[in-house]
This record gives C-alpha cells, structure tokens and sequence, in this order.
C-alpha cells in the first residue's frame, strides 16, 4: 500500500511538473558580427532553432514561431510638405525620439492569427506596434505644436511606409518555416543602407496564441578596414579629414596638369 | 562594381559616378567651367544626402580650378592682387554660407534652399548667355558686330577705398571686388558650386575687367574658396566624401581632357548657346521638381544626437 501510495504522489508531482515546465526554445544566428566594408552591398543572416517539446502531448499543435530582429534606436523628423504659392515647402514636421533604424519580423503565420492584437501590441511585435517614444510636433517656424491623434498618426504611418520602402522596415508572414516538428528557420535581408549598432534578434514561441518561450541574441553590425577607418577620422578628426580631402584633391589637380602640358 | 561610401552610407556603382564625373569633365573643359552646378544635382538625383552631395563636391572643384589656375598661371593670365581681393570676401562668404547651411538644414529648409537658389540662377543666367548669344551668331551671320560694352563712368568709379589693379588696368574701389567675392563664396558653400558661372560675368560686367585675365583670376579664387568650403563642410557637418570624391575627381580629370579638344573643333559662339541650352534644362528640371506634387508629401530625416 505505501509503495503504491508514494509512487502516486510521485506521479502527481511530476505531473505538477511536467505541467510547468512548457516547451522551450533553442536558436542561434549564422553570424553575430556583420561588417561593412568597401564592396558591402547588402546581407542575408540565417536564424535557426528548435523547439523542445516538454510536453509530448502537445506536439506541433497550434505552434508559432515569431522572429524580429531590431536594429538601434535614433531620433527621426518626418516632415510634411504643404504647397505654399505653387512651391512644395517643409511644413509641420514630427520628431520622434526612439525609432529603431531596423526593424525585420518573420513568423510561420500572419500574425493576426498568431495571437490576439493585445498581446502583440504588449509585447511590440510587429510594425504597427513599435514604441517610437513621445512625438514632438512643430509647426513651419519651429514651434511647438499640439497635432490631434489621428493627424500624428500620418506622419508615424508616412515614416514606416518610407522605412519599408528603403527595406529598412520589412514584415514576412510565412518566412519561418518549419523543417518537420521542432526544427525551424528564418532568412532576414539585411539592406546596404542599415544603420550601424548593436542589433537584437528576438525569437517567440507561441502555443495557441500565448508566448510560451522568448529567446534573444545580440548581432553586431558595424564598419570595418577602409570604412571604418575614414568614417571615424571624419567624425574624430573632422578638421584634419577635411584638409587630406583637399590636399588630395589638390594633388590630384595639379597631376592632371603635369599630365596634359606632356602631352 | 558597386562601391560602400563611408560618409554617404549607401553603396554605388563605381562605373556610374567614373561616368558621370567624366560627363561633367568633359562639359567642364569643353565650357571652361568647373561644372559643380551639374554635379550637385546629379549626386542628388542619385540619393547622396545632399550635405554629402555639397561637401564632396567641394573637393572636386578643387581639383578641376587646380588644374585651370596651373594652366592660366602659366599664361601669365592671373591678376593675382585682384583675385587675392576677390578671395577676401569669398573666404567670409565662404563662413557664412557654411552656417547658414547648417541653420537651413536644422530647419529642415535646406533641400528647398538649393532648389530654389538652382533655380534662380540657372535659369537668369541661362536666359542671359542664351540671349547674348543668338544675338552674337545673329551679327555675326548679318555681318555687323554690336559692341555695347564702353568705358564710361558707372557707380562704382564714386566708391572710396581705391585700389590699382595693374594687370586688369583698373583703378577701382575694393568694395565691389570684395562684395562679389563675398557673394559667390556664400553660394559656393551652398551650392555646392565653384561659382565661375556667375563670378566670370560678375567681373565682366560689374568689375569691367579685361577677358584675358577674368578665366584665370577667376580659378585662382575658387581654389582656395572651395579648399575652404571643403574643410569646413568636413570640421562642421561630416559630410566630405573621400572615396566619392575621388572617384569624381578620376572621372572630371579624365573628362577634361576631351571636352578641351572637343571645344577647338566647335564654334564660340554656339558652344555658349549650347551651355546655356544646358543650364536653362537643369533649371526647367528643378523648377519642375518643385512645383509638381511629391510622390511622398513626407519626409523623414535623422536627427543628429544633440550634445
């Protein structure tokens, strides 16, 4: 009877267990480090994982995976142009202080049926739920200005359609796939016009529309050899880079000169 | 083959900006102008910023006048005092067309401000050359050769602060050589332009000086009116372009040099209906940019991290 009796209470606590512990994701990146050199005209990274089923019961049932990869945040102006005596001009402009320069998500599904909009829009998944922090309105002459919610709303909607149309801002539902039950990957363009940073790339897991598992790794993108040499003496030493340029370009002239009297 | 360009952070093709740089050269020689007024738009068009676009451009007028001053250096044709008069106002308009591109561009009016500066020259000065020289061709079909330039008194010969000029064979005030030179140095530092378009008809008709010496003094100043509009787009808006440039720079030098003997085989006097036909179309072009209604009403820029 005792033996029966604690291999019950066995039994229920690993069932307790087994109940608590969900399925759990395991990912990494073909590449944490991008580098941009002189012949970089854009990247693809590979995301690739697998889901550990705890639960045998469960299997693929109902299972999501969402990937979005963000890139730094930086102030961003929109600004609209109004027609003043014939010529588009400047008008009301926007700035917002936190906009992520890059902003890429897969998922296996669109996500309207990945999950209830609540909970995309608490957790920041997807375009339309990134936080860009508190907009600052101005008007032509620069100053502040209160625009009503809806007309904010055009200049944040005019900001991703300009993100999107440089591919800096790119969604792909169905652009994680599934390779049998637990093995899955995700293709993310990286663009030759990103900006620089420390990327994150976040990975969900979702069963029947609630996150069962979050997993992130950083990505660093940056400039290097040639790039990142000139990039960091115009910024650090902006008054030398600027007499090279001209001494060059001088040089450069007269050799031009030399060249033609010889001939 | 497509090339990253560190300070504009887009990639290029390499062939299309050696062409374009050899297109302008060519036009460059051909005309006897530096040809900056073709290349900011172009880089324009192409999606450099234009910050970028002005101050790389910069760089690029320095090597062409380079080349132009070492030739007319050569020639004797240079009026040295006359040019280092010219270059005292071009360096404080150079300062001021410097901070006033900063200032538009904080406002965000500064895509506007070239636009419409574009406009307005190239379209008066077009106008004027295209003008001027019909009618040249026109006398010089009919047979008769109008003069209207004479040397009577004008306003200027009543200004104080009198210099000799002796290789322009002028006693004039310092104050309209120093105004022009302030003028044209605010423009180049906007334009992005060497301003030999309107620094050459500037000393012919307001200044009245000789045409042997005008190319010449004219390219002494914008060498050193861009060298330091160059260095000064670099310490205050990081935008000079080192690889871009010097693509530019291979591309005009080697332009250049067909554009000059393209030019001994053609007629003055069309070659200059010919260049204004050019300017007044860039002008048209712009012009049209502005009043058309945009694709995209808005804009969006990134905002410098404010220190």
């Amino acid at each position: 009877m005792r033996v029966v009796r604690t291999a019950l209470i066995m039994l229920a606590v690993l069932a307790a267990a087994t109940a608590t512990r969900a399925d759990q994701l395991v990912t990494d990146l073909s590449e944490h480090q991008i580098a941009i050199r002189s012949n970089f005209t854009g990247t693809q990274i590979l995301l690739f994982g697998a889901v550990e089923a705890r639960t045998p019961g469960s299997r693929a049932l109902n299972r999501d995976i969402v990937v979005v990869v963000q890139g730094p945040t930086r102030p961003m102006t929109v600004r609209r142009k109004e027609p003043i005596a014939g010529i588009w001009i400047n008008h009301d402009s926007v700035t917002y202080p936190t906009v992520p320069g890059y902003y890429a998500i897969a998922s296996t599904r669109p996500l309207e049926v990945t999950a209830n909009p609540d909970t995309l829009k608490a957790l920041r998944i997807g375009i339309e739920n990134i936080n860009p922090g508190m907009p600052t309105a101005r008007a032509i002459d620069g100053t502040l200005q209160i625009l009503p919610p809806d007309e904010e709303n055009a200049f944040w909607k005019a900001l991703i359609r300009n993100q999107r149309r440089n591919g800096l801002y790119t969604s792909l539902p169905g652009g994680v796939t599934f390779l049998g039950q637990t093995l899955f990957r995700a293709t993310i363009d990286i663009p030759a016009n990103v900006p620089v940073g420390l990327y994150t790339a976040k990975v969900y897991l979702l069963q029947e529309g609630e996150i069962v598992d979050t997993i992130s790794s950083p990505l660093y993108i940056d400039k290097r050899g040639a790039e990142r040499f000139l990039f960091r003496m115009a910024h650090s030493d902006p008054l030398l880079y600027g007499l090279i340029a001209v001494l060059i370009a001088a040089l450069a002239g007269w050799l031009a000169s030399a060249v033609m009297n010889r001939q | 083959m497509q090339i990253y360009l560190p300070i504009a952070e887009l990639p290029v093709s390499v062939l299309t900006i050696l062409a374009m740089g050899a297109a302008v050269g060519f036009l460059s020689g051909m005309f006897g102008i530096g040809g900056g007024f073709l290349m900011t738009p172009l880089l324009i068009f192409l999606g450099i910023p234009p910050a970028v676009a002005v101050g790389t451009q910069a760089t690029q007028i320095v090597a062409s006048s380079v080349t132009g001053a070492l030739a007319h250096f050569a020639r004797k044709s240079i009026d040295f005092k006359m040019g280092g008069v010219l270059l005292a106002g071009g360096i404080l308009g150079s300062l001021s067309g410097i901070y006033l591109f900063k200032l538009l561009a904080a406002i965000g009016q500064i895509d506007l401000t070239i636009s419409v500066v574009y406009v307005v020259f190239l379209s008066v000065i077009g106008a004027m050359m295209m003008v001027e020289s019909v009618q040249a061709i026109r006398a010089a079909r009919g047979g008769s050769v109008t003069r209207r330039r004479g040397g009577h008194h004008s306003w200027i010969h009543g200004l104080p602060f009198k210099m000799r000029f002796r290789r322009s064979k002028l006693y004039i005030s310092v104050i309209p050589p120093i105004l022009v030179g302030y003028f044209v140095g605010t423009l180049a530092a906007i334009m992005g332009v060497g301003g030999g378009f309107i620094l050459i008809p500037a000393m012919i008709y307001i200044l009245r000086m000789p045409t042997n010496v005008v190319i010449g003094t004219s390219f002494f100043q914008i060498v050193f009116v861009a060298a330091l509009t160059g260095v000064m787009h670099s310490l205050e808006n990081q935008a000079v372009d080192i690889v871009l440039g010097f693509l530019l720079v291979v591309g005009g030098v080697i332009g250049a040099q067909y554009g000059v003997r393209a030019a001994e085989k053609m007629p003055a006097e069309q070659l200059r209906a010919l260049l204004a036909a050019i300017l007044l179309l860039i002008g048209m072009r712009l012009g049209y940019d502005l009043i058309s209604t945009p694709a995209d009403p808005y804009s969006v820029v990134e905002v410098e991290a404010e220190q």
